[in-house]
């Protein structure tokens, strides 16, 4: 008689592998399909609390100093260099400004290459961390002005990943955001109410998790 | 000894059973299983994630009619559900408002339903007239309520998806000029582009 291996227990371990394998398949297709998320219902408010501005492009984050950005701006108009819409720098972290009548001061983010990346908000002592920890929720909330352009095919606005982040940690530590979208077409811009309605920033999402 | 004829034949066929090769058997079942696995990996690690945003919104009393900007304008998703529990709450003269406003809310839906291909195809660039419409509507829709002491509001919610911020500003610098839009509560949510929107989510609820 022929001394064969018996391979029924290898064929069985292996069939039973495969059908565990579709089972787990089929379950994580059902499961990912009938996956709920509820979502934050944002509703923009009126509120007391000033506004702290950050800009987002590129997967970074860049808090915006008003006072120096528009001390740069008035020394710019003052010598000339502003008149007739014309874009300016800011020399404030590759920061553009062009002055208008009606939208205020708009800022051009052209180079963002030396602002912080949004994943420094998991290091404790990253700036990023302590700008966004710098924000009094008594007094402050945080408004940001979110690229939404994808140029390069990405899913997501080049600013969004950034600000779902940030909020997510502005969240944890009660203070409230708000936001709007911002290209180059249509760039961030910051004015009274006075030169126009819609130089308003309001907050969207409430801090610390009371509408869930 | 001389074997008998029956403990041949069933030697024979046990011989014969133990020539039986499993090799092409598991050759086969061990390439479906590697398949299987760099699907279920791929799946888990490099495809993004597939989201289906609903048709209603609600929180609370306050119900969401939804707009969602794309890069080729917009896709307006009025809410439908309430306004018939609304409109028995309210008095005749309303009641036929509501009943306007919702002929032509179901007809925008239908509109949107018949569209063939990808729903987020269907995005038009955002008409003034049309816009200040929809604001109308809503105002209306909320001072009757109001009135008629019946706990419903609507807001404008909009959905910002990948380059969808020029139709979105378009739409504010309307809302700015409009006094219908002084009183309308206003939300915004970035979108990527792999969430999509499904007309049939959230219907039956």
């Amino acid at each position: 008689m022929k001394d064969l291996i018996s391979l029924d227990s290898l064929t069985d371990i292996v069939s039973n592998s495969v059908g565990i394998l579709i089972i787990f398949a089929v379950i994580n297709l059902i499961h990912d399909n009938n996956k709920t998320y509820q979502l934050e219902i944002p509703l923009e408010h009126a509120t007391d609390l000033r506004p702290v501005f950050f800009i987002a492009k590129n997967d970074r984050i860049l808090l915006m100093d008003t006072d120096k950005l528009f001390r740069n701006a008035a020394l710019q108009a003052t010598s000339g260099a502003a008149g007739g819409k014309r874009i300016f720098a800011l020399d404030y972290f590759g920061l553009f400004g062009q002055i208008d009548k009606e939208k205020g001061v708009s800022f051009f983010a052209k180079d963002t290459s030396e602002w912080p990346e949004f994943h420094e908000l998991d290091k404790r002592q990253s700036n990023l961390r302590k700008a966004l920890n710098g924000i009094d929720p008594k007094k402050q909330f945080a408004y940001f002005f979110v690229y939404d352009n994808s140029d390069d095919g990405a899913t997501a606005g080049s600013g969004f990943e950034a600000f779902r982040k940030a909020r997510e940690y502005l969240k944890g530590h009660l203070v409230k955001t708000g936001w709007q979208p911002v290209n180059s077409d249509a760039p961030a811009n910051i004015c009274d109410e006075s030169f126009s309605p819609r130089c308003v920033y309001l907050p969207s999402y409430l801090g610390g998790g009371v509408n869930k | 000894m001389a074997m008998s004829r029956a403990t041949k034949a069933k030697r024979y066929a046990l011989d014969q059973k133990l020539e039986v090769s499993l090799f092409p058997f598991l050759s086969i079942f061990l390439c479906v299983m590697g398949v299987l696995s760099f699907i279920n990996v791929l799946s888990s690690f490099s495809a993004p994630q597939k989201i289906e945003l609903t048709a209603q919104l609600e929180q609370g009393y306050k119900v969401a009619y939804q707009i969602f900007n794309l890069p080729d304008g917009i896709i307006s998703l009025p809410p439908v559900k309430h306004l018939d529990q609304l409109k028995a709450a309210v008095d005749d003269a309303d009641k036929e408002t509501i009943a306007d406003i919702k002929r032509r809310r179901e007809w925008a839906i239908n509109k949107l339903k018949r569209h063939s291909g990808s729903i987020m195809n269907a995005a038009t660039e955002p008409d003034v007239d049309d816009i200040v419409e929809v604001l109308h509507d809503i105002r209306v829709i909320n001072e009757i309520a109001l009135k008629s002491n019946y706990l419903y509001e609507e807001f404008l919610l909009f959905g910002i998806y990948p380059n969808g911020g020029q139709a979105y500003q378009k739409i504010r610098d309307i809302m700015s000029f409009t006094q219908d839009a002084r009183t309308i509560s206003v939300g915004l949510e970035p979108l990527d582009s792999n969430w999509t929107l499904n007309l049939k989510k959230g219907e039956s609820k």
